[in-house]
């Protein structure tokens, strides 16, 4: 078979927003306007159209995992909806070579009053599986997803995540050539969600093309191998890493809550040990972020705050502050200007991360000023771990009764 | 040019391509070739949606079949009271046995175009979310209308036993009358399932037009009894040959009058045909416009 079993070839899909005359009453009025030569509904139609997808071009070859990213009313779902062909182009053309698995959503099919066991076949059915195929698997689906005691339950009684995980489980268990996956990740439980993982890198290794939609960039940085940044058009594609950091560096708006405020925050650039500008560093990078605060009234008890956060996924990596109080003998008057240097190491894993920094006020519990993100920075690091930090592992190996031989760190041999 | 998700892996290594310009290029023979391999192969999915309808309504109902049974006969008590003591009409064979056999074929008619003309906007995010050939949703109601037009089958022959009805040779003649009957209830399904999902309103239309409709086909006397225009113009609904195509083989032991049942075996291979392209030709707008 050919390598290539996704194409998607310039591709062009027109919508229609607004009214649409869905009733017979609205159509009648409006097809006689039309044959007395009285409308403009022509023109006003044209207006409403717009392009969902402008010329959108790309391939996935089997054992490959493409990432699709981008904000909301990007395009995703209809790139989705025309490879499995429940949408058509409105120029161009997509191809999709051998048996799909489509994810759309997981549990479309399912009906609420019949049992878990009724709708494994019914949404094996729709998912193109025989009935032989889905009662051959029915132990297997039940048990991956952890609904064996409410098999025979309606599934209006299950909770939404017990549905979705039975969906998903069907999923898992065909035996597709292409696996087409939209945002299923966002249900389930932490463990259940490291299971889909773990069964789509598997179809991975096992050949299965894999289109992914996600805006869990950390797993879409896990997974795939190459992501693409689309917005109507396609923004970016490339490497997954790449991808991601230049999607994230376009959602990061600068979001500055200290203009006209009391207190105003100037960061100047991040910088490395050697001073140069740091975008992306190796992990351990020692790092110094200088910020101005402009004081507009008295303060006497500040805290000056810096925190840095995980972009692909918001989470909160460090805090960290210094208190005015402790350092600073007397209040800071208005008008003058206190310049503090933020100066630490980056013990991270690879990922694009970004800093905020504030000032903090305890006797209110407010933040007088707060600037995000102040810097951005990527880690980059191309040794063989994933999860956070770097924890600068060293290992000793020793064969019993030859004493040291081989000094590994992080898994890899240092000669 | 082939659905993407084939079931079983039969056809596993199919290009499915999905082109701007679908429409033009595809003979209509293609089309026709498509349309029912794609039913072929999905078969299985037709037979596990008829199943999951039956097995629905059986849980939903407390009569379950019985529902399919009972209204006929409530309606043939009606009847025969109204055309024995009322108005007198004789068709022929007795009354009720008439009026039961008019009324078991016509609800199987009528009861599949109730169902198709709500099977696509029903199942909204089935028709959004996952692709296989739509036609599935108007045939698994037709299926499902089908069986419980079997169970009242049996009704009709107990009736058939009290009234020392015979049955005669002309009985082998009874699948190609099923057949038929099928294959116009299919196409005027196909027809309403796709109307209503594109103007809402079809399906109110439709209650009053199924009554109107009703009245016009010999289901509770025969028809030919309407004189003038008004009778001219009912020898065009292919319905009333087919209902009395039933009674001709099952109460009177003849074949259908040929005429009438042949324009009627015409008139409904042509409308499926017809229906079905025009269904299948439109499908990809469904998930547009739903």
């Amino acid at each position: 078979m050919e390598d290539v079993v996704v194409v998607f070839d310039h591709v062009w899909k027109k919508f229609r927003r607004g009214e649409r005359h869905d009733s017979l009453r609205d159509l009648v009025p409006s097809l006689a306007r039309r044959m007395l030569g009285r409308d403009g509904s022509r023109e006003l139609e044209t207006q409403n159209d717009f392009w969902a997808l402008e010329d959108v071009s790309f391939d996935v070859r089997r054992g490959e995992a493409l990432g699709i990213i981008g904000p909301n009313g990007a395009g995703k779902s209809t790139t989705l909806k025309l490879l499995t062909r429940i949408l058509r182009p409105t120029r161009g053309f997509s191809r999709v070579t051998g048996r799909v698995g489509a994810l759309i959503e997981v549990a479309a099919g399912f009906h609420p009053d019949l049992t878990g066991r009724e709708n494994v076949f019914m949404q094996g059915a729709i998912m193109g599986m025989k009935r032989a195929e889905v009662a051959a698997h029915l132990d297997e689906i039940v048990a991956f997803a952890g609904v064996s005691e409410f098999i025979d339950t309606q599934i209006k009684r299950y909770s939404s995540g017990m549905s979705a995980r039975l969906g998903f489980s069907i999923a898992a268990h065909l035996n597709p050539d292409i696996l087409i996956i939209d945002e299923v990740l966002s249900v389930g439980d932490m463990a259940f969600q490291r299971r889909c993982i773990e069964r789509m890198q598997r179809f991975k290794q096992q050949g299965v093309a894999i289109v992914f939609v996600s805006h869990q960039l950390q797993a879409v940085m896990s997974l795939c191998d190459r992501a693409l940044f689309l917005q109507r058009k396609i923004r970016e594609i490339g490497p997954a890493a790449d991808v991601i950091r230049c999607y994230v560096q376009s959602t990061e708006t600068r979001r500055d809550e200290s203009a006209g405020a009391v207190v105003e925050i100037d960061s100047g650039e991040l910088l490395d040990s050697s001073g140069r500008p740091a975008t992306v560093v190796a992990p351990g990078a020692s790092l110094t972020l200088r910020a101005s605060y402009h004081f507009h009234e008295r303060f006497s008890n500040v805290h000056f705050g810096l925190l840095l956060h995980r972009s692909t996924d918001g989470l909160l990596m460090y805090t960290g502050s210094v208190d005015w109080s402790d350092i600073g003998p007397k209040p800071i008057e208005a008008g003058e200007t206190v310049n503090v240097v933020f100066a630490f190491r980056l013990p991270l894993a690879r990922g694009q991360y970004h800093l905020e920094c504030h000032c903090y006020h305890p006797p209110t519990t407010r933040h007088l000023a707060r600037l995000i993100p102040a810097a951005m920075v990527a880690v980059e690091e191309h040794r063989l771990y994933g999860g956070i930090v770097d924890l600068e592992m060293h290992a000793v190996v020793a064969r019993s009764g030859h004493g040291v031989e081989l000094l590994t760190r992080a898994g890899r041999a240092i000669q | 040019m082939h659905p993407v998700m084939l079931p079983g892996g039969l056809v596993s290594d199919i290009n499915s391509c999905s082109r701007s310009d679908g429409l033009r290029g595809r003979g209509l023979w293609f089309d026709l070739q498509q349309m029912v391999l794609e039913q072929v192969e999905y078969r299985e999915l037709l037979l596990q949606m008829t199943i999951r309808d039956l097995m629905l309504r059986y849980k939903q109902t407390i009569m379950g079949f019985g529902w399919a049974v009972f209204m006929p006969l409530v309606n043939t008590v009606v009847f025969s009271v109204i055309f024995s003591r009322v108005a007198p009409l004789d068709p022929g064979v007795p009354y009720p046995l008439f009026a039961y056999c008019g009324l078991w074929a016509w609800n199987f008619f009528a009861s599949s175009l109730r169902f198709s003309v709500n099977s696509l906007t029903s199942n909204s995010t089935l028709v959004t979310k996952v692709y296989f050939p739509r036609e599935i949703f108007p045939f698994s109601s037709v299926m499902v209308c089908l069986v419980d037009f079997g169970v009242g089958a049996l009704v009709l022959a107990a009736l058939m036993a009290y009234y020392k009805i015979h049955v005669s040779v002309a009985v082998v003649f009874l699948p190609i009358v099923l057949v038929i009957h099928v294959t116009f209830t299919a196409a005027v399904a196909l027809v309403l399932a796709m109307a209503n999902l594109f103007y809402r309103d079809v399906k109110y239309l439709f209650d009053v037009a199924i009554t109107v409709w009703m009245f016009a086909t010999s289901v509770l006397y025969p028809v030919q009894l309407v004189g003038g225009r008004l009778g001219v113009a009912l020898q065009f609904n292919p319905m009333t040959p087919i209902i009395d195509g039933y009674r001709a083989v099952l109460l009177r032991g003849e074949l259908p009058s040929a005429g009438p049942f042949l324009e009627a075996t015409v008139v409904s291979i042509v409308a499926l045909a017809t229906a079905w392209l025009l269904f299948h030709r439109a499908e990809f707008q469904f998930a547009e416009k739903i």
